[in-house]
């Protein structure tokens, strides 16, 4: 090759270039990045429900120094109606971001958009399954926290975010999510252009009458799990409660009959990192981190699994968190407060908020005056 | 690693640092790595076929301009064609014909098969090989004596899987009198880059979904209109694929100083046919033109062999693209329609956008979309099944709902302006904030409408 011999256009090729990037920035930052178009998100989707949850909450949030929230997935089964009810008594008002299918990661990006400068609550309590850290399901690769939580990301987190999965084709889609939100928004968008009607009244069923629903909400009083019987050494469900669907016929089996898992360490190295972000977030504030266990069940499985190591335990024992007495809800496991495998039903919804809220207020002593 | 994924972009960004951060010396063979890197990352093995096919034929180029004419020098010219067609012809005919043969013998099909790997590009590479070696015993070329220049000019990443085919002394005009592109065509290359990226993810891959939906289960889809949408979606998915992968072809060529022809010019706007072919993948039909039409006489011998010449050429380039009878079939119905026109006296150029432009466009289109069927059906019968159901049966549903209606106004749109105006030079060079927004828009698209949960292949490709 002869040298060059053109002149160098640097200068303008560059400005060329760094301002089509600015102007895409700009556009895509201004359309996904505002929340402008949070505003047009469908609310039956995974982002959707997850902004209602949190904006739920914006408006439940009473400011002052006996707030706690609650954190969790389907299972936390507190009833703000009735820990609303029991704030006379407790002197704690109870907030709840708790949302279906979300998991410890995603607990942190949630607490972080409610709570962003740490010093709104006296209390977050994080629940678990058990206070052992059984391997059998892969936390770090749950894809769907890139669903949930793609509102909610920040630049910042291009490369935390995308390395906490292990997989390398997650983390490049994660990697993607949080560098063009387009990305992540182009189905609702698509959905959205094929029934803008539909899409208009989903929201305004959402903006008018979501929160009050959720609120509200009683669940199915009836179904429970009385009848359920278990053969475990033959490790099989002999008797289905009669009114089971094949659904929750087929979470039971799933739930009940599903194997130990082997110890990995992965989901200590998983909640050590997540819940440390949590603890580390609120270190040296008011806001003391509670972990609970939640009820296990509505029979419980005679298998004990080799846990050698609890992040929780580890967490609390070096005085970063208080973990609650781990039979405390022992009395809810019991067949007719279930609702199915792992889900408490309204009754026994009912009787958690009270256990728990006393409990909080046992651990936690008198609010605090202002 | 196909142009539209993030890891060729990143392949991309990594070749254009190094090729730009290194002394001059050692640009050509970072280029060179970087472009059997790039085909080794589709199949390492058929590296081998690439450097024998190279080997021969720099070696033959060398011999045949040492060589005084004669029978010696015809020899080194057969020898050379002969490795390369024999190499295309296994690896893209061999099943055709043995199942041919064994039909004719009264076998099963596949008695004779075998389970063969069609190597990346081969249809390209070989094309711009022969053109190479035949240059040189024409005396159009010099032979290049360098083998790592040669290497070069084969393997050359931006085109080796689907062209433009690149003849040599455009390709080694550009090698041996390198500069630095530039401001404007390094505009115009990253335009075009960002330009085809939008063809392909935007446009060709959503017209895909309804041309594949329409031939995976034409049965499914009878009648009128369901034929003429699936028919016109594949139309579209094939020119913005392939001319989509073409522009960023072009486009990265020119980000490294090289210069590429023109490979489309807008040839659905086409009045005629054999306008049609002067716009559709030019350096094919200029391939076809000089190596093949003009060999066997070209219009030289009178109507019908004129006739007979556009026939066999269009034949051949029917099944250049693919060894199945419809492939042939589309050649062959290209051809008739060259050789009809050109007994009518109708012109390849533009004559200008009179009243009549319209109905000569749309009925050209028509034609076109008609070939596409050969082009996209499995077999035979599929395609004769779609064209009956082109022109008679009950009305049926329209398989293009009213957005991909907005996206062929759109296209036509840009198309037109790009015909009267130029509107992508302009922009080249426009003010920054122009380029810029244009830019932006067109990076929003493929983020917004662009088909990214999987890289669909280049149809191409598979050529």
């Amino acid at each position: 090759m002869a040298p060059s011999c053109a002149p160098q256009p640097k200068r303008r090729v560059l400005v060329r270039f760094l301002l089509a990037a600015l102007l895409f920035c700009g556009l895509e930052g201004a359309v996904f990045r505002s929340g402008f178009y949070l505003r047009f998100l469908e609310p039956n989707s995974t982002a959707g429900l997850l902004q209602a949850i949190l904006n739920d909450e914006r408006l439940h949030y009473r400011a002052g120094p006996a707030y706690v929230q609650v954190l969790g997935d389907s299972r936390m089964a507190l009833l703000l109606r009735v820990s609303d009810r029991l704030a006379g008594e407790t002197g704690y008002t109870f907030g709840r971001i708790a949302t279906a299918g979300t998991h410890p990661r995603c607990w942190y990006y949630m607490l972080r958009e409610v709570d962003p400068d740490a010093r709104k609550y006296a209390a977050v309590v994080i629940p678990v399954y058990t206070y052992d850290d059984e391997d059998w399901e892969n936390l770090a690769d749950a894809e769907v926290d890139i669903h949930y939580l793609a509102p909610l990301l920040r630049l910042s987190d291009l490369f935390e975010f995308s390395l906490s999965f292990d997989s390398w084709y997650l983390r490049g889609r994660a990697f993607r999510t949080v560098l063009f939100k387009g990305l992540t928004y182009k189905r609702d968008l698509y959905a959205f252009w094929a029934d803008p009607a539909a899409r208009r009244m989903h929201i305004r069923w959402e903006r008018e009458d979501g929160a009050k629903a959720r609120y509200d909400f009683v669940g199915d009083v009836k179904t429970n799990m009385t009848g359920l019987a278990v053969d475990w050494p033959a490790h099989k469900i002999t008797h289905y409660p009669d009114d089971a669907t094949p659904d929750i016929r087929a979470m039971l089996d799933t739930e009940l009959l599903r194997s130990t898992g082997n110890y990995t360490g992965q989901r200590t190295a998983y909640l050590r990192k997540w819940f440390g972000k949590i603890v580390e977030r609120y270190r040296g504030t008011r806001t003391r981190i509670l972990f609970i266990r939640l009820p296990r069940g509505p029979v419980l499985r005679p298998y004990k699994p080799y846990t050698p190591t609890s992040a929780v335990r580890e967490i609390a024992a070096r005085g970063d968190a208080i973990l609650m007495d781990e039979h405390c809800f022992d009395e809810l496991e019991r067949p007719e407060l279930f609702h199915d495998a792992v889900h408490l039903n309204p009754t026994g919804c009912e009787r958690f908020t009270v256990i728990l809220a006393r409990e909080v207020r046992g651990i936690l002593g008198p609010p605090p005056t202002r | 690693m196909l142009f539209n994924t993030a890891q060729f972009f990143v392949f991309l960004a990594v070749v254009l640092a190094l090729f730009y951060g290194a002394p001059l010396a050692w640009r050509k063979p970072i280029l060179l790595a970087a472009s059997y890197f790039f085909y080794m990352s589709w199949n390492a093995k058929f590296v081998l076929l690439l450097l024998t096919l190279t080997a021969i034929d720099f070696t033959a180029g060398l011999l045949i301009a040492r060589t005084k004419p004669g029978p010696r020098r015809k020899l080194f010219l057969i020898v050379s064609l002969s490795a390369n067609l024999g190499f295309l012809g296994f690896f893209k005919y061999y099943n055709f014909l043995a199942d041919n043969l064994a039909r004719l013998w009264g076998l099963a099909p596949h008695v004779w098969a075998l389970d063969i790997i069609l190597p990346l590009g081969i249809s390209f590479h070989t094309f711009q090989s022969m053109s190479y070696v035949v240059d040189v015993y024409r005396g159009e070329q010099v032979a290049i004596r360098s083998p790592l220049d040669y290497a070069l000019f084969i393997a050359f990443f931006p085109q080796l899987v689907a062209g433009p085919i690149v003849r040599a002394r455009e390709f080694f005009g550009d090698l041996y009198h390198w500069r630095r592109p530039t401001g404007d065509e390094v505009l115009r290359g990253a335009l075009m880059v960002l330009f085809g990226l939008v063809k392909k993810m935007v446009l060709a891959d959503q017209f895909a979904a309804v041309a594949d939906s329409y031939f995976k289960n034409i049965g499914a889809h009878p009648g009128v209109l369901a034929a003429w949408s699936g028919v016109i979606a594949f139309a579209m998915q094939i020119y913005f694929d392939f001319s989509g992968y073409t522009d960023m072809a072009i486009g990265m060529a020119l980000l490294l100083g090289f210069h590429f022809p023109v490979n489309f010019r807008r040839p659905y706007l086409s009045q005629s046919i054999t306008e049609f072919w002067r716009r559709w993948h030019i350096s094919l039909s200029r391939w076809l033109r000089d190596y093949l039409y003009i060999p066997l006489g070209g219009n030289r011998h009178g109507r019908l062999a004129t006739y007979r010449n556009l026939m066999l050429t269009m034949l051949l380039g029917g099944l250049w693209h693919g060894a199945s009878w419809n492939f042939a079939i589309w050649g062959g119905y290209h051809g008739t329609l060259l050789a009809v026109e050109r007994a009518l006296g109708v012109k390849g150029e533009s004559s200008g956008w009179t009243w009549t432009y319209p109905f000569r466009a749309i009925l050209t289109f028509a034609l076109v979309s008609i070939g596409w069927v050969f082009f996209r059906a499995a077999n035979l019968s599929d395609s004769l099944w779609v064209i009956g159901n082109l022109f008679h049966g009950p009305r049926g549903h329209t398989l293009l709902g009213p957005w991909y209606l907005r996206l062929i106004a759109l296209a036509l749109l840009l198309a037109v302006l790009e015909e009267k105006a130029e509107w992508f030079e302009r922009v080249v060079r426009a003010p920054a904030w122009v380029y810029a927004s244009a830019m932006a828009i067109l990076l929003f698209a493929v983020e917004l409408l662009g088909v990214t949960e999987v890289a669909v292949p280049f149809i191409y490709f598979q050529f």
